[in-house]
């Protein structure tokens, strides 16, 4: 569903980088509370579900949200914390890394002016995911709760 | 089986092949047709009926939401005028949609004729999901006759090209995204480059030499010389002509003639432009 919105919003609501990255936040989601491997394939097919609809490198996408999903098992595994906050931080880093892939994925490591002007830009996507992702983990957490799944956060 | 390594170690283990996975796919560039990309075709397929849904409350509510916020600040009126003229509101602009849609349909015919070249027309239903690159998802595939590296135009001027093909829906790339190009020229001074676009979303005229007489307002339009798209299609206009640096060559801007954002429907064009002789190529 995140996936569907993300492809057919943006192109009769062009909000750009205001536009949060919802599967990204799934997938912080995923790695700080469900710690198994299918977390890990669940991020990897989201990850490659987005390289079906975007982009031009089949994988790029796949890789880095299974890299975000890990980073965000191993901070919640070692921190034993699943706080809400540290999400937060992990949505914005991470939406600023998948942006940086996507284009260095286009342009390579060339430094052109369109390159350089991309940080900021990536900033504030960065942040609008942020800004969202307490309201999605709490959308998560309530389905979770309704069909009776158990969020497994910490050290088992 | 709990307590082993492999189940300790199973998220990171599993992460770590995905990885792989994930990397192999990259760095072997899927070929067209290839066996790695058939997964992602299937999920294009799978999705089309969602972003058909979607794409449909989009085209049937955007005009009646901003009719309705006009309405809102509209004081003194009863409700249950307000109410009729909601629904007097919610029809005419249904009507009007159908009218669009019929006038867009009506022109992209008349470019069928014009161009006299065997066409599919489809609709725009989704676009790409990551900021950086451009593509667009129409709502046709190979079972209408598509296939990679079909040129799509709209009345307003070149799309881009088809580069991925599901049976009944398809993604095309846009020319303002960065990996994209294509072989046009300057209709006035005739000079030749690449159209190309940037990561920013601009379109650039690239290898256009120093020479020659290049100036804003200037129509640009496809040569015909990259076997994908036929000559003399119109592609956008010079905005900016600059001379930075040392280089050999001009910064050419272009601005697009057809406005992506607003893309409803467009023409795929199925039949190949005719072979140019090499006698004939610049």
């Amino acid at each position: 569903m995140a996936l569907a919105l993300e492809t057919t919003v943006p192109h009769w609501l062009p909000l750009g980088m205001l536009a949060p990255n919802l599967v990204l936040i799934l997938a912080v989601d995923l790695g700080m509370k469900h710690h198994g491997a299918l977390g890990a394939m669940l991020a990897f097919g989201m990850g490659y579900a987005i390289d079906s609809f975007s982009g031009t490198h089949l994988g790029l996408n796949a890789f880095m949200l299974t890299l975000i999903y890990v980073i965000a098992y191993g901070i919640s595994r070692y921190l034993i914390s699943t706080s809400t906050a540290i999400g937060v931080i992990l949505v914005f880093i991470g939406a600023i890394l998948t942006g940086l892939a996507n284009s260095v994925g286009s342009v390579g490591l060339e430094a052109t002016p369109a390159t350089v002007g991309i940080f900021p830009r990536l900033a504030l996507h960065g942040a609008v995911s942020a800004l969202v992702t307490p309201l999605v983990f709490s959308i998560m957490g309530s389905g979770r709760r309704m069909v009776g799944l158990r969020a497994r956060s910490v050290r088992e | 089986m709990r307590g082993t390594f492999l189940w300790r170690h199973r998220v990171v283990l599993t992460s770590g092949l995905l990885l792989l996975l994930a990397l192999h796919l990259l760095s072997a560039g899927v070929a067209p047709g290839a066996r790695a990309e058939k997964p992602s075709l299937a999920l294009m397929w799978m999705l089309k009926p969602v972003q058909n849904l979607e794409a449909n409350i989009a085209d049937d509510t955007s005009g009646f939401f901003h009719d309705y916020f006009d309405l809102v600040n509209v004081r003194g009126e009863n409700a249950e005028l307000r109410k009729q003229v909601a629904v007097l509101e919610g029809q005419r602009t249904r009507l009007a949609e159908l009218e669009v849609e019929n006038r867009h349909l009506s022109d992209l015919l008349e470019l069928r004729d014009a161009l006299a070249m065997r066409a599919v027309a489809a609709r725009v239903i989704g676009a790409d999901a990551t900021e950086q690159s451009r593509t667009l998802i129409l709502s046709a595939g190979s079972r209408g006759g598509l296939r990679r590296d079909l040129p799509v135009v709209s009345t307003e001027g070149v799309v881009g090209k088809l580069i991925a093909v599901a049976p009944n829906v398809s993604r095309v790339l846009l020319i303002n995204d960065h990996n994209s190009g294509l072989d046009a020229f300057d209709q006035r001074s005739r000079a030749r480059g690449i159209i190309a676009g940037l990561l920013n979303g601009e379109l650039t005229m690239k290898y256009v030499d120093r020479s020659e007489d290049v100036k804003p307002g200037d129509a640009v339009v496809t040569s015909g010389m990259d076997g994908i798209f036929p000559r003399g299609l119109l592609v956008g206009q010079v905005t900016r002509v600059s001379q930075e640096g040392p280089g050999l060559f001009l910064n050419v801007d272009i601005r697009p003639a057809a406005n992506f954002r607003k893309l409803e429907q467009v023409l795929i064009l199925t039949q190949q432009p005719p072979e140019i002789a090499p006698d004939f190529k610049g």
